[in-house]
């Protein structure tokens, strides 16, 4: 291991990174309306919108469609640089030409969740009837919900089955349900970081976010304007929540006890640990682009996520045809490997073919959204080969 | 290990057996298993260099040590369950022996012979720890935990349940077929569940 000291770690879309160049450019998002989509709360969404970004080109045969699932705080903005605020997409690190993800090899699509505030409708969507955001009539959403929506856009991209879904974290969930409940359009599964149901810690961490922001005055039941919004309690929510995706190694490297050069002579007196200063830009960075009420809406679906339900393990993932990669990190503590190892345990106990590996990648959970070369490598590799395998196979039987 | 070894357990597996490589390592010999058996081939590796050389090789890879390995496949899942080289760095060689046998129906194992002549000759004459083309590393860097004779396998394989149904023995030279005991320096077995009732002693 020998990281780089100057190492860009948290969501790279929060990041000012001087003299970036992305290789892919400025890249641009679209927006399609699907109709009649049922969730699993039995609530029926006369029209959906969607946010989404396609990068690379479709093959002829239309088998190279990758899948990319975005995290809490992520957006359909995966890669290349943003046209309004030139910030590079959350996963420009590994998704561009030559990259981990090789846009020059696949089709990469990624869109904004269900229930997110980055284009698809969420709670902060109008409502048809109203004109009204939903705020708290917003219904309940699940991760299943999430890849539900996701199916009916590849569908309207025309793509009858994916070559891979790939995602970290909550993407990782939702690669997981792709799976699970569509086992028949997914030929690769990599499932990074993230776990088959959340622990009681897991959920502990959500819930001080979203008692940071449902007891901020400004919440009002999540019926706030623009300019009286819980904009504090969601960046105390957002600081928490970072924390527990870096480690203790990279929050010492990066900031040991180094203070903050104090602005004026009063604030000389209470000198700022720098590690303070960063966790309020933080916040303050997630305020300006994230929806309180979304940030209710995810993390319950997070916590709630349970891929095997009352059924057997074994039974769920029989029905996967899907060949998996697990990635996990060693110095994650918030997804533990230990969560990616029982996962792939009940995958080879299903005879699904699972590849594991636990990276020794020294910063925390966000490990996969930094640049990472033991990361990108294994990646690349992995579906480089699944690719070829997959298209030797398909020429075999045409034979 | 001798390359014997290697073409050894390449003519032992059968085309298009399922086989589990516990140290699979860099994945270059499951690799040849996989394109020249067209097995449908598994490995276990502990270091994560390693094991991201399997995944560039292609193959089917679990990152772990050999008894987490083992505890991630049913009953049964496996032909073949390879323990080359890794058998006498094993903490507990009878547990993981048990276990490879709940997951395969056969264990081919190599491992190395300290009963030697060379081996001998040193403890006898010189009175130190053998250093040896097949223990070559001094008794403070070597990762063998166990130091075990060809009649000691047997013996142990006796106890287990288990018998060896095929043995190669192999030095510098090639294949030992003369008192194997004292002139090979490297053995690969094949075994399988002694007896009608075909199970192994717990």
């Amino acid at each position: 291991m020998n990281p780089s000291p100057s190492i860009i770690q948290g969501d790279l879309q929060d990041q000012k990174i001087a003299g970036y160049q992305s290789s892919l450019g400025v890249t641009h998002t679209q927006t399609v309306t699907l109709r009649g989509v049922q969730i699993q709360s039995g609530f029926t969404f006369d029209q959906v919108g969607v946010s989404y970004q396609t990068l690379g080109t479709l093959s002829a045969r239309r088998d190279n469609a990758i899948l990319v699932c975005h995290a809490l705080s992520g957006t359909a903005h995966a890669a290349g640089l943003h046209p309004d605020t030139g910030r590079p997409g959350w996963w420009d690190f590994h998704v561009g030409p030559g990259k981990a993800i090789d846009t020059n090899k696949f089709f990469v699509i990624c869109s904004n969740v269900l229930g997110g505030c980055d284009g698809t409708t969420g709670p902060m969507s109008p409502r048809p009837e109203t004109g009204k955001p939903y705020g708290m009539d917003f219904p309940p959403v699940t991760v299943r919900d999430m890849v539900t929506v996701q199916a009916k856009l590849i569908e309207h991209l025309g793509i009858s089955r994916l070559f891979a879904v790939i995602g970290g974290s909550m993407g990782g969930m939702q690669a997981l349900a792709w799976a699970v409940n569509f086992p028949e359009l997914v030929r690769v599964c990599v499932p990074i970081a993230t776990c088959a149901s959340h622990n009681a810690m897991q959920i502990a961490f959500n819930e001080i976010g979203r008692r940071a922001i449902i007891t901020d005055p400004n919440w009002n039941g999540g019926n706030y304007t623009p300019d009286c919004s819980p904009n504090h309690g969601l960046a105390v929510a957002r600081m928490v929540g970072h924390v527990t995706y870096l480690s203790e190694y990279a929050m010492t490297r990066k900031f040991g006890r180094t203070l903050q050069p104090p602005v004026n002579a009063a604030a000389a007196e209470a000198a700022l640990f720098t590690v303070e200063s960063y966790l309020h830009h933080q916040g303050e960075s997630f305020v300006s682009r994230f929806d309180p009420n979304s940030y209710l809406y995810l993390t319950k679906a997070l916590d709630q996520f349970d891929l095997f339900g009352t059924e057997p393990p074994e039974e769920v993932l029989r029905r996967v045809k899907a060949r998996f990669l697990v990635i996990s990190f060693a110095s994650d503590w918030l997804y533990p490997p230990a969560q990616s190892r029982e996962l792939v345990r009940l995958l080879k106990r299903a005879r699904v073919a699972a590849t594991y590996i636990n990276l020794e990648t020294l910063y925390g959970h966000d490990s996969f959204l930094i640049q990472n070369p033991e990361f990108a490598n294994v990646v690349s590799h992995y579906l480089g080969n699944e690719y070829r395998h997959a298209n030797s196979k398909q020429a075999g039987a045409a034979v | 290990m001798h390359p014997g070894i290697y073409e050894t357990v390449l003519d032992w597996i059968p085309d298009g057996a399922r086989v589990l490589d516990l140290g699979t390592g860099d994945g270059a010999f499951l690799e040849r298993v996989v394109r020249v058996k067209r097995a449908v081939a598994e490995g276990v590796e502990r270091n994560p260099e390693l094991v991201a050389g399997c995944i560039q090789r292609g193959l089917v890879v679990h990152q772990g040590n050999i008894a987490e390995g083992l505890d991630q496949y049913g009953d049964h899942s496996f032909d073949y369950v390879l323990l080359l080289g890794t058998f006498q760095e094993l903490i507990s060689p009878a547990e993981i022996l048990r276990e490879a046998f709940r997951v395969g129906g056969r264990v081919i194992i190599a491992y190395s012979n300290f009963a030697h002549y060379r081996v001998r000759l040193q403890i006898l004459f010189r009175g130190r720890t053998p250093v040896t083309k097949s223990l070559p590393l001094p008794w403070y860097r070597t990762a063998n935990l166990h130091f075990l004779s060809l009649l000691d396998f047997r013996e142990f394989c006796r106890q287990m349940g288990v018998s060896s149904i095929r043995d190669a023995c192999f030095n510098a030279r090639g294949q030992v077929v003369v008192l194997p005991n004292l002139f090979a320096e490297e053995v690969v077995s094949l075994l399988e569940p002694a007896g009608p009732q075909r199970k192994i002693k717990s």
